[in-house]
């Protein structure tokens, strides 16, 4: 080995450095009225998902939108991390569970009239911090090959019942699972929630860490069944047509067919909250709702909602987007010690 | 038990090493590895600074942590023992007998390295669970279900399937450097394959050996994809579980993860026995192989048996879902496609970010491993010991306290920029780099560095064209799995990157969130196939086999 080697193998990633530094960051400069030529925005909700309708959105306003994917509890504690240094104007959470951990550290700015117009009145929340754009439906996931159609029950409350004794998948460490647990004390007390969580555990239902997992453990056959969100199963179809597993949906009025919903805010820091909550409208409006229905098969939560496809059974009583947490004893926290407490966790 | 005599006279025949390398060089060493700490004890001061900002309290916030801390233990001593057995007995049967098609082994051995845990636990899972891929091909033999998965045992497997290599690729350099002298000599002593094995080589490849498997460990106490896929609890899953509605518990059990760590790397620094660790001896004589005989075959059975499960059993299930995704292309409706596009970039950034973290780990810390292991320097053991915790904790933790503090620092304009995601990725991966490095320090015959410099030979000089050449294999290996590490690390590059530079993890975790298999699988194996060429250039290339 010479010198000269050594000396390029160690001038290379300094002057890589130098070059990179110097493109370091291009901060865009806004102007009084709050608007920007280009928002930061960080998503919870996937790009494949998301992604198609934020470039419908810079290709119909020309304002560029940069998007942090993550995971939403990650992202929620990256922006409370950053304070008032975060360079997020908008969050889009796939849980209302993460919104309300930023609202409780008072990281949201109350959106404007015309935003929450958007929304059916009943869907708005009491503070109008968030809006709910469009939700996916919890549902019991079952292998048809295992599961006969006539064990299937019409109320979430059936499950506890002893017949179905270690054949129901959960994730009780998801937020889809905890927001469902605070959509039932909400709707019917902490007791109610508690007891179903007592007779979920004494019936020893397999736990797996998020949704995708029980929707693969069904079709594996490794367990009859699990409380998912709608679409996984969808997504599943689309690549493997014959996959053993089909939607059990609650009846409409019972909360296992809680539809959550995925929620955007604006954040306190933004300089920029007018084309912040220009975005949102957006996905809010006919256009947004429509791909939301259409293309990802969620139920699109805003006013200009079009009919839903024919895939998807009419959209059920009660959304998250309705659900106040502040109204909520414990908050949060107490959903999470309920289930904790449950001994369900395995 | 009769071990190699160990040399550890550090050469009186020459001058003191103060005076020898000079002051000015070690006193440079010292100031850079005080630097090297203020920036590693980072994400501990953050850890203790939120512990006290939160107020935990022993009944609400440690109580609870005592079973995920005997979890945790467990597990990790176990993953390690394991991990040890498995990539020290591979290193010996590539580089130092006479097993066929040594150079297939040679690269395939390190790559199960290369997978993001998130799909290579997805991978096993659907390989080898109930109902998988396994149980249809056992089903015509009478085998209709299989033991689970899950739990301790299934954990237990996946991670020593993954991490082996921490061992394997320390050991394979260790060996490929040590002359093979005492194993000549032994076996003209008639001593037998596993006898040799044992009191030849052992002990003289303790140091890299006990240097992996402390890697396995803290990248099992640190690792959230297995233990929660795979459902056991540690404290890295309580973390996760806890960390937006009881931050107080979640900074509590990483208090306690950091602790643990700190322990256990306290302890390894014992057990590898520091003091009396062998120095290298200078030959030029061809590597010593041992011929396996009778055991030729049925070895490298073993060996293409674990290497089955480990590597190309993965490969299989991703390789099956490319192509189940490729049959149904018509059918696969909305926005998940299944497409090259959008493959390249990321590659290319992932293979540019990979390269530059490792070159940077590795000289950044090759000062630090030099004071400890040369000089012996309590303060070199301090500075890499916060080193080494590093990567204990869980990436997401690194990623926060990297964001508080840079926050708070004149670096506050290159947040989100690409130097401090490779400043965030050394701080998470510095250990596999310094540990390595600090045996191939060690391993260093010192009377050459001594030789060199009486005839005159200038620093730079001596470095580039004596230490270096010496001390390659190991920084190789070391910077080997910070590249791996760094190509496939996800939680610190989804918070840290700046916006628009993609990379292959990022890509294969998006597709794998939303079950678009296909497109997770092509990624996949993208990265594996990028990691293989990486491994061939940078390892296997140099090593005689």
């Amino acid at each position: 080995m010479n010198k000269l080697k050594l000396l390029l193998a160690l001038a290379i990633p300094l002057v890589a450095f130098a070059f990179l530094a110097s493109c370091g960051d291009d901060n865009d400069s806004s102007s009084q009225d709050g608007t920007a030529g280009s928002i930061t925005l960080y998503s919870g909700r996937n790009e494949n998902l998301i992604g198609p309708i934020i470039q419908q959105f810079e290709d119909a306003t020309g304002i560029k939108v940069n998007v942090r994917y993550g995971n939403s509890a990650d992202l929620a504690l990256l922006i409370d991390t950053e304070g008032s240094n975060t360079p997020a104007d908008v969050f889009i959470s796939q849980s209302p569970g993460a919104i309300g951990f930023l609202n409780g550290e008072g990281h949201l700015r109350p959106l404007s009239a015309s935003v929450l117009n958007l929304l059916p009145e009943d869907s708005r929340p009491a503070d109008g911090t968030w809006v709910g754009f469009t939700g996916r439906q919890r549902v019991l996931v079952y292998n048809p090959e295992i599961v006969d159609v006539s064990d299937l029950p019409s109320s979430v409350f059936d499950l506890t019942d002893p017949s179905y004794s270690g054949r129901v998948g959960i994730a009780p460490e998801n937020s889809s699972f905890q927001d469902f647990v605070t959509a039932m004390r909400i709707n019917q007390g902490d007791e109610v929630a508690e007891q179903w969580l007592k007779g979920m555990a004494s019936n020893n239902s397999p736990n797996y860490p998020k949704n995708s997992a029980i929707v693969d453990a069904v079709i594996r056959g490794e367990v009859d069944m699990g409380l998912v969100n709608h679409y996984y199963l969808l997504r599943v179809l689309d690549e493997e047509p014959n996959a053993s597993g089909v939607n059990h949906y609650f009846a409409p009025d019972d909360i296992g067919s809680l539809v959550i919903a995925t929620g955007a805010v604006v954040l306190n820091q933004s300089d920029a909250p007018a084309t912040a909550e220009q975005l949102i409208s957006f996905l809010l409006s006919s256009e947004g709702q429509a791909y939301f229905g259409s293309a990802l098969k969620e139920y699109p939560l805003g006013n200009a909602a079009p009919a839903l496809p024919d895939d998807l059974p009419p959209l059920p009583e009660l959304t998250t987007a309705a659900l106040n947490w502040q109204e909520l004893g414990g908050g949060l926290l107490r959903t999470v010690e309920l289930i904790e407490d449950s001994g369900i966790k395995q | 038990m009769t071990s190699v005599k160990k040399s550890h006279g550090k050469s009186h025949y020459f001058q003191t090493h103060a005076s020898s390398v000079g002051r000015g060089l070690y006193l440079g060493m010292a100031g850079w590895s005080i630097l090297l700490a203020v920036i590693f004890v980072a994400p501990f001061g953050y850890i203790l600074f939120q512990a006290l900002d939160l107020g935990v309290s022993w009944d609400d916030n440690f109580a609870n942590s005592l079973v995920p801390l005997r979890n945790t233990f467990l597990l990790g001593i176990s993953v390690a023992l394991s991990a040890a057995v498995v990539g020290t007995g591979l290193a010996w049967l590539v580089v130092r007998t006479d097993l066929p098609a040594r150079k297939v082994w040679a690269i395939a051995a390190p790559l199960p390295l290369a997978f993001p845990s998130f799909v290579g636990a997805y991978a096993l899972i659907a390989g080898f669970a109930k109902g998988g891929f396994l149980e249809e091909l056992l089903s015509p033999l009478g085998i209709h279900s299989l033991p689970s998965v899950y739990g301790f045992w299934g954990a237990w497997a996946v991670l020593t399937f993954f991490t082996y290599p921490y061992v394997y690729l320390p050991v394979q350099a260790r060996l490929s450097t040590l002359p093979a002298t005492f194993e000549e000599s032994a076996r003209l002593l008639g001593r037998r394959p596993l006898e040799m094995f044992a009191t030849v080589v052992l002990p003289q490849t303790w140091t890299a050996i006990s240097a992996g498997s402390l890697l396995v460990f803290l990248y099992t106490i640190s690792d959230f994809g297995v233990p929660s896929l795979l459902r056991y609890l540690t404290l890295t899953r309580s973390i996760f579980d806890n960390r937006l509605f009881d931050p107080p518990t979640a900074v509590a059990h990483g208090l306690v993860l950091a602790v643990l760590a700190f322990m256990v790397i306290f302890a390894e620094r014992i057990i590898s026995g520091r003091g009396l660790s062998e120095e290298g001896h200078l030959s030029g004589d061809v590597a010593y192989r041992q011929a396996l005989g009778r055991w030729r075959w049925p070895t490298t059975a073993v060996v293409a048996g674990w290497l089955g499960i480990a590597l190309v059993g993965p490969l299989v299930v991703m390789g099956y879902w490319v192509v189940r995704g490729f049959l149904n292309r018509g059918r696969i409706t909305g926005p998940l496609v299944l497409s090259f596009d959008g493959i390249w970039e990321p590659a290319r950034n992932t293979l540019f970010i990979g390269v530059v973290t490792a070159l940077v780990t590795v000289f950044a810390l090759l000062p630090l491993a030099r004071l400890t292991a040369r000089y012996r320097s309590r303060l070199g053991a301090v500075c890499s010991s916060l080193v080494l915790a590093g990567f204990g904790l869980p990436g997401l933790v690194i990623a926060l306290a990297f964001v508080f503090w840079v926050l708070r620092s004149p670096l506050v304009g290159f947040y989100q920029s690409l130097p401090l995601l490779v400043l965030a990725y050394s701080l998470h991966f510095g250990a596999q780099a310094t540990r390595v490095s600090e045996t191939a320090v060690e391993t260093m015959p010192q009377q050459l560095e001594e030789v060199s410099h009486t005839l005159g030979a200038g620093r730079l000089r001596r470095f580039a064209t004596v230490d270096l050449p010496l001390m390659s294999p190991g920084l190789l290996a070391g910077g080997g799995l910070v590249l791996l590490s760094t190509m496939k690390e996800l939680p610190i590059t989804l918070l840290l990157h700046p916006i628009g530079f993609d990379t292959l993890s990022i890509r294969i975790w998006a597709a794998a969130e939303e079950l678009a298999f296909a497109q997770a699988g092509l990624e996949s194996l993208v990265l594996v196939g990028l990691s293989a060429v990486l491994t061939w250039l940078l390892i296997v290339r140099r090593v005689r086999l």
